[in-house]
């Protein structure tokens, strides 16, 4: 563990991923505090990545809950296995147990399926937890989230409270396609991921596509930072930079390239026709 | 004046004094962000000052939004040299007082001339069965200051009321999927044969109301108290989100979420810097639809526009604001407080320009009218 937030600068470079000084230092102190961390922004800034590169710089196994609306408990933090329940309770049928001693069984942690909440806090060694997209799940899911935020324990009423044998670390994504709680917005660090400027965009193309001509980088970082002062119905993130630039260099390198392959960065007719008609509409 | 770090005698102290300004500035800092300022300070982010500010700018900011001014609050405490500790507590509370008396007047369109001269004088009412009746249906427009006063006291009664009714109609809709566990816990003594099914509670389909209030100069007899009615609103619907328009657009959800009604609207004086001007209805809906539509419409939401639909921009502009807004939300409404007004037709170019996007169109002159929105939330 690095003890200073730009030591984390290089290693996370390293590992791919372009990071800037005030990130890192929220990176370092949601390690050292142990506080979940934040990340809200528009889609296709890079929120998820940064879970994915400290679970490769930690060595921790990444565990991800995807939300969505109707997310409830069976599906986040854990599920009784009724099958085996029902034949638990066949099997029990001649044996001299009372219902209360039947049900003590059957609602045991032998029954328990977990899913990803518990399995990352019971886990032996700590893991990465990722809560991505939570603005999609429901407000009363961001309930049930509380307890693991603030105390890394969840409570099973059958079973009573799990406390977390390792903390895990965790991140959460929003794409702020709604207003969080108060109560989840306390317990966490929080950090805007915003477009990358030109310069950093250049960075990151430079190192997904490190034998790309820097005079194309720069123009398509360039271009790429005017298209997102548009008004478009989806406005491009870092992915949808990566591919383009992977399918201009594919090409021809040159102008047509750029213009036939626009469909790698924009993703609707409208969008295509607006960028068409303010950047390359002949004199 | 502002305070400075170099004022208290210690760091720790400092820190303290530092927590404390940011929570009396709006930001939400609990024991547990002070606690995490001083071990950010002891896990080497102090005295990188740069590192610092990063590391207190996750901890005390919940929005991008506020990341500005709290860099200002920063710079001022940690940054430039302060002169005079002061009692900002104090002060604070003392210009809220003074801000919401003279914001009254102005936001009921009186510039600075006491609110009081209004006592006394005569309203014009309508008849009613007793006095609540009558307060319900006074057009806003000609209430007395003793009126409105009373009426304060009972909006908040009647939103309380409506909300209450319209929880407990959600709650007697039907039950919902069946719950195999407790159906397994119940059918125990059956053997697990499936004989009692048992129900979970049917998911309540929740919607959100967005309601984009006209603060323009046309609107002054209304806005002050549809913003009233807006607060109690907020006070007894979490899902409330409002703005006000009148040449400029401005998100006042947090000004009106005070549980005291002169603070809110002390808060939305403060900040309303566009209140009784001009009126750019698309303009503003269009800025809306550009920086909020996508973050707070949605299909659940309802889209509440009180306005009077004297637009002085291009008919085009706003209905293609209108239409937007239309496809993003559940329902689009449109309440006009002239609509109360006898031989009223919305002929104006911006109702015009409205209609046809209209899921409702209603008026919004008296209390009554506004609480027909219980009617228009039980159809949702």
């Amino acid at each position: 563990m690095v003890d200073n937030p730009r030591e984390l600068i290089p290693i996370i470079d390293n590992l791919g991923y372009v990071v800037e000084e005030e990130l890192a230092t929220v990176l370092y102190l949601m390690m050292k505090l142990e506080k979940p961390l934040l990340l809200e922004g528009n889609p296709g800034v890079g929120k998820t990545k940064i879970a994915h590169i400290l679970s490769e710089y930690l060595g921790y196994e990444l565990i991800r809950l995807q939300c969505y609306e109707g997310l409830d408990v069976n599906n986040a933090i854990y599920e009784w296995n009724y099958q085996k329940q029902l034949l638990a309770i066949k099997i029990s049928e001649s044996s001299n147990k009372s219902d209360r001693e039947k049900e003590e069984m059957i609602f045991g942690e032998e029954y328990l399926l977990k899913r990803p909440l518990l399995r990352a806090i019971t886990n032996n060694k700590r893991m990465i937890l990722l809560i991505d997209e939570i603005d999609r799940a429901d407000e009363e899911f961001e309930a049930f989230l509380l307890e693991l935020l603030s105390d890394f324990q969840i409570s099973v009423p059958e079973l009573g409270t799990i406390s977390a044998k390792q903390k895990p670390i965790v991140v959460l994504t929003s794409n702020r396609t709604r207003e969080l709680s108060d109560a989840l917005k306390r317990r966490c660090l929080y950090h805007w991921v915003d477009y990358p400027s030109a310069e950093k965009e250049l960075k990151i193309i430079k190192k997904h596509i490190p034998n790309i001509e820097s005079q194309l980088a720069n123009k398509i970082a360039d271009f790429v930072e005017k298209v997102r002062t548009l008004k478009l119905d989806k406005t491009p993130g870092i992915a949808e930079t990566i591919d383009w630039a992977k399918g201009i260099a594919a090409l021809d390198n040159d102008d047509a390239a750029m213009y036939n392959s626009l469909s790698c960065l924009l993703k609707s007719n409208h969008d295509i026709q607006a960028v068409k008609n303010e950047f390359f509409t002949s004199d | 004046m502002s305070q400075h770090y170099t004022q208290f005698s210690s760091f720790s102290e400092a820190f303290i004094g530092f927590a404390q300004k940011a929570r009396l500035n709006g930001f939400h800092s609990g024991i547990q962000c002070t606690k995490d300022t001083f071990e950010s300070a002891l896990f080497g982010l102090w005295p990188d000052k740069a590192l610092f500010e990063y590391a207190l700018t996750s901890l005390f900011c919940h929005e991008a939004e506020e990341r500005v001014a709290f860099k200002k609050m920063y710079n001022q405490f940690w940054k430039q040299k302060g002169t005079v500790i002061q009692d900002k507590r104090t002060n604070k509370n003392q210009t809220s007082v003074k801000t919401n008396k003279v914001s009254t007047a102005v936001m009921l369109g009186k510039g600075n001339s006491d609110a009081n001269e209004e006592e006394g004088e005569e309203a014009k009412t309508t008849t009613g069965a007793n006095t609540k009746e009558t307060l319900k249906r006074t057009d806003f427009a000609y209430l007395t200051k003793n009126q409105s006063d009373a009426l304060d006291e009972l909006s908040e009664k009647l939103v309380k009321e409506m909300s209450q009714r319209l929880k407990r109609r959600r709650k007697k809709a039907n039950k919902g999927q069946i719950d195999i566990a407790n159906s397994i816990r119940l059918n125990i003594q059956n053997g697990g044969n499936i004989i009692k099914l048992s129900r979970k509670n049917k998911k309540k389909d929740k919607y959100r109301l967005m309601v984009i209030l006209d603060v323009s100069g046309s609107m002054d007899k209304y806005s002050f108290y549809l913003l009233k009615f807006l607060w109690s609103l907020r006070s007894n619907f979490k899902e409330v989100e409002v703005f006000t328009f009148s040449t400029s657009l401005l998100r006042i959800t947090d000004y009106i979420s005070d549980k005291n009604m002169a603070g809110a609207l002390a808060m939305v004086s403060r900040h309303a810097k566009h209140w009784s001007s001009g009126t750019k209805i698309g303009k503003c809906l269009t800025d809306f639809n550009d920086n909020y539509s996508k973050r707070y419409l949605n299909g659940k939401t309802i889209t509440i526009v009180l306005s009077d639909g004297l637009d002085t921009g291009k008919p085009e502009i706003l209905d293609a604001a209108m239409k937007h807004i239309k496809m993003r939300s559940k329902k689009l409404i449109w309440l006009n407080p002239l609509k109360g007004m006898q031989g009223y037709e919305p002929i104006q170019v911006g109702m015009q320009a409205a209609l046809p996007s209209l899921n409702h169109f209603g008026s919004a002159h008296n209390f009554s009218s506004l609480l027909e929105l219980e009617n228009i939330l039980l159809d949702a």
